[in-house]
């Protein structure tokens, strides 16, 4: 088994995909069938969330994948440029 | 004059012609996911617009609509929770590790000693 910090991130990594995981099920597959006027609706979003916040939250990995390769590419160049 | 497929081999040259590559049994493993990205994609097109005229009760509807998101989101959920995972439970081999380290040590001390520079 992997030990200390490998364990930590590890767990928690599995524990929030499990939470994302549930509570997603539970707003796009269980919500529709349970009744209006019931508790639970009060703890999620309007429906139209469910497919904004996955979109915007994609959009913005892109932009930091994005990003991170314009910096390394920059970096790189940089580093040609002075050994030059 | 009709093909049958997969039993007439030694066709001559290379044949892109995506629909009998079906028919042979060559498809690519990208075609073929495309093939069924296709299908099911206009299955649930189809489906959410209307165009079979079935009248869906409206949970079922409410539930139809976001589907692909929902996929696309749990596929990375469990892609998140798989990485983690094997993380979590990856078999550290402490000793062989010491036992490494302490080889690139000695591998070093000889290599200078020849005269080599890091």
């Amino acid at each position: 088994m992997a030990t200390g910090t490998d364990q930590v991130v590890g767990f928690g990594l599995v524990a929030v995909s499990l939470i994302i995981f549930t509570y997603y099920t539970t707003w796009v597959i269980l919500l529709p069938f349970i009744d209006s006027q019931h508790a639970i609706h009060k703890y999620f979003l309007p429906r139209a969330y469910a497919i904004l916040i996955p979109l915007a939250s994609g959009l913005l990995l892109l932009l930091l994948v994005g990003l991170f390769i314009t910096y390394v590419m920059l970096k790189s160049r940089r580093a040609t440029k002075k050994a030059q | 004059m009709q093909r049958k497929g997969g039993s007439r081999r030694g066709l001559p040259g290379a044949d892109a012609d995506l629909v009998s590559a079906t028919f042979r049994g060559t498809m690519t493993k990208l075609t073929q996911w495309l093939w069924g990205l296709a299908l099911l994609g206009s299955a649930w097109a189809a489906l959410t617009m209307g165009a079979l005229g079935l009248e869906l009760p409206l949970p079922c509807r409410e539930v139809l609509w976001p589907l692909p998101a929902y996929l696309l989101v749990s596929a990375g959920c469990y892609a998140l929770g798989t990485v983690g995972y094997r993380v979590a439970t990856f078999h550290d081999c402490e000793d062989a590790a010491r036992e490494l380290q302490s080889q690139i040590l000695e591998a070093r001390a000889d290599l200078t000693r020849r005269g080599l520079h890091f």
